[in-house]
């Protein structure tokens, strides 16, 4: 007995250790049981509290994240929409081999970004491989951003509506007026609209969208407001507007894929 | 503060440090740093043999708890506890550790700490991932992550002891 004993004793640690592995060994056998066990629920209600806490932080943290979800989200919900407006539209109907919509829109990000140049250029992260390619409209939330310029295999470049050589077909929401889009090199916040008829009726907070004409983009995609007017030798009026799209904050894009483009461009090819 | 309230303090703040920080730190998506080994690196000397084993045990078990893990990380800590007085021998310098010091780089130099370290993290991963995965079949893919993790895992802890924990 008295041997044992001091068996014990001399071993104590050995068998102290061998019991808490087996412990945990249990624990870990026993693991697929565990979920279901009170002793989880308990434990839940005090982790749960002390990550309460901690998710504050962490929801911050993933904001871009989340973000990044709900431009996605967005692009589902436009496509959703796109092919709704198709079935209401009781004087034809469209069937494409994508779908049943002809505009598809596409999230990007903005990976590189120019503003206060004067031939401005910014690249996102879709390209060829996503179905991106030259002659694209991209929009943000906000509104009209630019047009596809080139596409590599990951990449693409969009000249923005903030670029010299940015040319667009615009119109006058009230009126249907349309014109030229262009942008003077000036200030990222305002566009010029050139072309507008000078028995147009204008007045200053007229809103400015796409005229769907140019077969990048659909008719009426917000593109500003007019901020100043004036008449320029006569006929035509010289419009300063108001972008919607702020350019020097913006990350997430919209690239618009029309269905619809080469066939429209091929009968207007053939009618000339 | 008393010893053993400092330890006590330490605990805790590794715990939670841990579980409420480090685990969101995901590096290439498998390593995170397991820096709440540094409370078991860091008791005294003296400490009763059981206590260690008793604290390396509650130490796994916290954080088995918040990390909803069912008992892996005791398992591998217990191990490492049980194994640390073995490990400060094999380390020991020529005339041993003297009475009233800790087992830190301000006593024992930078080169003892990493290799001390080191080989704690290293068998306490070990135990870990290969627990983890229960089986054989991944063999050399958990190793190389017993490797990355260890190194992540070391550094960690070795640069904390000048910058964070210093006392």
């Amino acid at each position: 007995m008295r041997t044992l004993l001091r068996l014990i004793q001399k071993y104590s640690n050995l068998l102290l250790f061998l019991f808490l592995e087996a412990i945990a060994i249990v624990l870990i056998v026993r693991g697929s049981y565990y979920q279901q066990s009170r002793f989880i629920q308990m434990n839940r209600q005090v982790t749960g509290f002390l990550y309460d806490r901690v998710d504050g932080v962490r929801e911050y943290l993933t904001l871009r994240k989340v973000n990044q979800r709900l431009v996605e989200e967005n692009s589902r919900l436009k496509n959703r929409l796109e092919l709704f407006s198709g079935q209401l539209d009781t004087t034809r109907v469209l069937r494409v081999e994508k779908g049943a919509y002809r505009y598809y829109y596409l999230p990007a990000r903005i990976v590189h970004n120019s503003v206060y140049k004067q031939y401005n250029y910014i690249t996102i992260d879709k390209g060829k491989k996503d179905g991106v390619f030259r002659d694209m409209g991209v929009v943000s939330e906000q509104g009209l951003v630019g047009i596809v310029l080139e596409s590599s295999n990951h990449f693409a470049t969009v000249i923005p509506a903030i670029n010299r050589d940015f040319r667009l077909s615009a119109k006058i929401l009230s009126s249907n007026f349309a014109g030229i889009l262009y942008w003077d090199g000036d200030s990222p916040l305002y566009a010029r609209l050139s072309e507008i008829p000078f028995h147009a009726e204008l007045t200053v907070g007229d809103t400015i969208v796409t005229s769907g004409y140019s077969a990048i983009f659909p008719d009426g995609i917000g593109v500003g407001t007019i901020d100043a007017f004036s008449l320029e030798r006569g006929n035509f009026y010289d419009i300063r507007v108001k972008l919607f799209t702020e350019f020097q904050s913006l990350f997430h894009v919209n690239v618009i894929r029309n269905y619809l483009r080469e066939e429209q461009l091929q009968l207007e090819e053939n009618t000339r | 503060m008393g010893i053993i309230a400092r330890n006590i303090f330490r605990f805790i703040v590794l715990v939670l440090l841990q579980v409420l920080v480090l685990d969101n730190v995901m590096i290439n998506g498998y390593m995170v740093p397991y820096v709440y080994l540094l409370f078991l690196l860091l008791m005294p000397f003296e400490t009763p043999r059981w206590l260690q084993l008793v604290a390396g045990f509650l130490l796994g078990l916290s954080v088995d708890l918040f990390e909803n893990t069912p008992g892996m990380h005791t398992a591998a800590t217990v191990l490492v506890a049980f194994l640390r007085p073995h490990l400060l021998n094999l380390f020991a310098p020529r005339d041993g550790y003297e009475p009233e010091t800790f087992p830190r780089v301000r006593y024992y130099g930078f080169y003892w700490f990493l290799k001390y370290t080191l080989a704690v993290v290293m068998i306490h991963h070990f135990a870990l991932f290969y627990l983890e995965v229960f089986q054989l079949k991944d063999f050399f893919s958990t190793l190389l992550r017993v490797f990355l993790s260890s190194i992540l895992s070391a550094a960690t802890i070795v640069l904390s002891q000048f910058f964070v924990f210093r006392e």
